[in-house]
């Protein structure tokens, strides 16, 4: 079959414990370097899954600042074969539009690319659009939130799409998008070997002027939602009444409080 | 020259409209000020959910029906509403941010070049513009965000965030729109639809909840905990840690990722509080945290406290409500 | 730790602790009680290529340093030290291949290493660090060698596949050869029941009338006491690391029970005697961590390392079983009950005083050091 798969994927937070600066009102990140974002750990499994059954590569690209490049090696050391990063202030302060936009016209000028794989989230946005959004850039068909894959032929593609009280059997002809679950794989280790051939490895860095793009709609320019205004939640205190020391008593005390309430 | 409705898509599944539609409607309503709730509904020839739309109040229902909308992808939704929008130029349309309106909402976005939130956890007008609330980096961060130069400015918002009311006022405008164009897709097919019955009765609507942390993840409190739950008629979630012990899995997880839950009662045993699960139980009527570190953030977002062994007071409990 | 790691080694790290976490440590009572280790683990440890950690780009393998083998048997030691201690006899055979073994052995031998698990014999019946009273040999027939003898107490013996044995080629003179268990005349022997590292197999190889080729000689004829001496201070390194791994595995059980254990109202985490113990544990911890990695440093920079390993393992392998001893003495009850952990942690480190040399033997060893670095 011969697919190039490209799975694109993001560098997200260690922890997600930022602080506001009081001064600057920016955003103080924890110094530590990122991790790649646990969903696109089962992206990567899944297209090198694929491409192990049905020989091709696998590329991975980012669009982030140069200290993304950690995640794309990590991705190199679970196997995959190329890595690109897009990088360029141009890019900054995009939002999802900005994203996909960029990616999309990426994605465009690689060669001949068959699937595309996002997870389904960011765990720091959380917000599930690029895969979508892309998909469209694209014209292509998307399956968000795939929890198996099983290609039915050279062309078509099953897909099982898990979502809150039912599951859909979709079959898709390629090339599409898939955006994955953490139910679809167990995202293999990176081997010794791998890690240290990866960083032999070079990431290519794309920035505006390597591929074809319309300025207006990268970066700031291209974002049409703007934060306004960022604050520190004062987490709001709750009056909480301890039930007391002894366990016995505590007890007796909730189910007085729960029969009050007509819960029990 | 954009209008002054406010559209909220109907999210329908197997005739049964999506709970999060009714609490958007409820929200709309209330932050509307002069502008128009109408909700955009998609259905087969011979349903009628717009009756039960009606109750909900909002002031028009646009409603398409045809019988391609069964097995319908979420790209030719996403085209409908973006024909539609094309023709009536709405304010804005939001979204439940279900695994369906986060696919179609973002389809819609980028076929709309504007801008799209999502998960917010409030939203309000001034003027026209819509004041987009969420959180970000888990809850540590509220953002107030808006599209200011493009329309219409989307929204998707978590189940369980509003509440929904029925209303007295049932005066409501029916349109029916049959000038869509239905575009032919040969590269996707909807084959099967499988409701999952194990996830119809999942945390997200249970009246009562036991989460267990780690400090009851030993077989023995898992035990308990399960004994627990079915002498209170309760269901069990879990912190995302436990979602690798059998025999929880994703689905039982409660937090940012998981689900949000509004239980009138809900019992943390031997969890800790990180904000990855704070997140999801904010709407709980009365809650009840048992760990034995006093310091435990979970102490800070609940209603009762007890700081203890969770072992030793889930014991106690099911021995005194036997 | 005191060494800053690369990149590379930063994700190696993250990549072995992962793995140690989610399939190592739930086996860590079982490897014990069933003294072995099952079948679905090992395969794990092979098919993430841990095998080939040390074995050379160009023969398949990883090619990481000392330093980074050290942290990788730290990381496992901490889960489990019986995988750690099968990993570090395999790890120590293959280095001795890959400094001493001629090309046509290396391009045989090291490609399998990634696979196969390797041992190094050199304990005979009569004889452990006496090498001189062995009686193992090898002679010498137009272009062969045959080779005869016993050799026991091997670590990983009867799992390991491929082992170094050191013959005696002349009364004065030992010499290193490779085998197979493949080759006619290799016979397995009996397996050692111990009191600790349970997982780990320690056994005997008969080898009689074995046939090999000159290739299949490392380095040169009567060089077998200097491959044996550089096998045990490569050993030391990562029985340094074994020994603070299982200091650590000590500390944070201890820390998990003093935090949750009260005695009249308060954990007893708060109690002097126990705040004592916690320290000793973990003073002991980063002593010998400090030691492996400082030999592990000077072996990078290809200085001389044996004094400093060698000090590694003899104070790691008393300080190790001092904290389990402390640790113990901390769960009390459950500490003596063979229900928790703690008392198998004490019996992995009592090998450490024993394993690649008696504690004995150490002194000896460093005190001589200590004399020829003087200058």
């Amino acid at each position: 079959m011969n697919l190039h798969i490209v799975v694109c994927v993001k560098q997200v937070p260690v922890s997600n414990n930022v602080k506001i600066d009081p001064v600057t009102k920016n955003l103080v990140r924890s110094s530590e370097p990122g991790v790649m974002n646990p969903f696109d750990q089962n992206a990567i499994e899944a297209a090198l899954k694929l491409k192990h059954r049905y020989g091709g590569k696998v590329t991975l690209i980012s669009m982030g600042p140069k200290n993304f490049e950690i995640t794309l090696r990590q991705g190199l050391a679970m196997g995959c074969d190329d890595a690109i990063l897009l990088s360029s202030r141009a890019f900054g302060g995009a939002d999802t539009l900005a994203t996909g936009y960029v990616l999309s016209q990426a994605i465009k000028a690689l060669d001949k690319v068959h699937l595309v794989f996002f997870g389904r989230q960011s765990i720091d946005a959380d917000t599930g659009q690029v895969g979508p959004i892309v998909a469209e850039f694209l014209d292509w068909p998307q399956v968000t939130y795939v929890s198996k894959i099983t290609p039915l032929s050279e062309e078509i593609i099953e897909a099982t799409r898990l979502m809150e009280h039912m599951e859909q059997t979709i079959e898709v002809k390629l090339p599409a998008i898939f955006t994955v679950r953490s139910e679809l794989n167990e995202p293999r280790y990176p081997t010794p070997r791998n890690i240290q051939l990866s960083y032999q490895k070079t990431i290519e860095t794309w920035d505006e002027h390597s591929m074809n793009l319309d300025l207006n709609r990268i970066g700031i320019k291209g974002s049409p939602t703007v934060v306004r205004k960022v604050w520190s939640p004062s987490k709001p205190k709750k009056m909480t009444q301890s039930l007391g020391r002894d366990v016995d008593h505590a007890v007796q005390q909730l189910l007085v409080i729960l029969r009050s309430q007509n819960i029990l | 020259m954009v209008n002054k409705d406010i559209w909220i898509y109907a999210e329908q599944h197997q005739q049964m409209v999506q709970p999060v539609t009714y609490q958007l409607i409820t929200k709309a309503n209330a932050i509307k000020n002069d502008k128009k709730v109408v909700v955009v509904l998609f259905e087969t020839p011979e349903k009628n959910i717009e009756e039960d739309i009606k109750l909900y109040g909002p002031d028009e229902i646009i409603v398409i029906k045809d019988k391609r909308i069964k097995d319908a992808p979420d790209s030719l939704i996403a085209d409908l509403i973006a024909q539609l929008s094309k023709q009536r130029k709405p304010n804005s349309i939001l979204f439940g941010a279900t695994v369906i309106g986060r696919s179609i909402s973002a389809r819609l976005q980028a076929k709309l070049l504007t801008g799209l939130t999502a998960d917010c956890l409030d939203l309000s007008f001034e003027d026209d513009l819509l004041i987009q609330t969420k959180p970000s980096y888990g809850d540590n961060i509220m953002c107030e965000i808006i599209c200011p130069h493009h329309f219409p400015q989307m929204a998707t918002v978590r189940p369980n965030i509003f509440v929904a009311q029925k209303t007295k006022n049932n005066e409501v405008t029916i349109t029916e729109v049959k000038n869509l164009k239905f575009k032919e897709n040969t590269n996707i097919k909807v084959n099967e639809e499988r409701p999952l019955l194990s996830k119809l009765d999942s945390i997200a609507n249970a009246n009562r909840v036991i989460a267990v942390g780690r400090g009851m993840s030993h077989p023995d409190g898992i035990q308990l905990a399960f004994k627990l739950a079915t002498k209170l008629g309760a269901k069990i979630g879990v912190t995302r840690p436990l979602t690798d012990l059998a025999p929880f899995s994703v689905d039982d997880q409660i937090g940012q990722s998981g689900s949000s839950i509004a239980p009138k009662f809900l019992l943390t045993l031997g969890v800790h509080g990180a904000v990855q699960f704070t997140t999801g139980i904010g709407k709980a009527d009365v809650s009840v945290a048992v760990n034995n570190n006093p310091k435990a953030p979970i102490f800070d977002v609940v209603d009762y406290s007890f700081v203890g062994d969770a072992q030793a007071f889930a014991e106690a409990f099911l021995k005194i409500i036997q | 730790m005191s060494i800053e790691l690369k990149e590379h080694q930063q994700m190696l790290h993250q990549m072995v602790t992962d793995f140690a976490h989610k399939e190592v440590k739930p086996f860590d009572m079982v490897i014990d009680k069933q003294k072995s280790y099952p079948k679905s683990l090992w395969n794990k440890i092979i098919n993430v290529g841990l095998l080939g950690l040390i074995v050379p780009v160009e023969h398949g393998g990883a090619d990481f340093d000392a330093i980074a083998e050290a942290q990788t048997i730290y990381d496992i030691a901490q889960k489990n030290a019986s995988v750690a201690f099968t990993l570090e006899g395999h790890y120590k055979t293959v280095d001795q291949l890959k400094k001493y073994g001629n090309k046509n052995l290396q391009d045989i031998y090291l490609p399998q290493a990634n696979q196969r698990i390797f041992g190094f014999g050199s304990t005979e019946p009569q004889g452990g660090s006496n090498v001189m009273g062995h009686t193992a040999n090898a002679v010498k027939e137009g272009d062969y060698w045959i080779l005869n003898g016993n050799k026991t107490m091997i670590t990983n013996g009867g799992l390991a596949e491929v082992y170094l044995v050191l013959l005696k080629t002349a009364p004065n003179e030992l010499s290193c050869f490779l085998v197979d268990q493949d080759m006619p005349g290799f016979k397995f022997g009996k397996q050692e029941e111990f009191f600790g590292m349970r997982g780990t197999p320690v056994g005997e190889i008969f080898l009689e009338n074995v046939r090999v080729t000159n290739d299949y000689l490392l380095g040169k004829v009567g060089q077998g006491v200097e491959i044996g001496d550089s096998a045990h201070y490569d050993a030391r390194i990562n029985m340094g690391a074994i020994a603070a791994g299982i200091c650590q595995h000590a500390l944070e059980i201890v820390i998990e029970y003093a935090n949750q254990r009260k005695a009249i109202d308060k954990p007893i985490v708060e109690l002097f005697s126990i705040q004592n113990k916690i320290a000793e544990i973990a003073i002991a911890k980063q002593n010998t961590q400090l030691l492996y990695e400082e030999a592990a440093k000077l072996k990078v920079q290809k200085k001389l390392y044996d004094k400093v390993a060698t000090m590694a393992k003899s104070y790691g392998s008393r300080a190790a079983f001092s904290a389990c001893d402390h640790a113990l003495q901390v769960l009390g009850g459950y500490g003596y009950s063979t229900e928790y952990p703690v008392e198998h942690l004490l019996r992995d480190a009592r090998a450490l005083q024993i394993a690649e040399g008696s504690l004995e033997k150490m002194v000896i060893e460093i005190s001589k050091a200590v004399e020829r670095d003087r200058g």
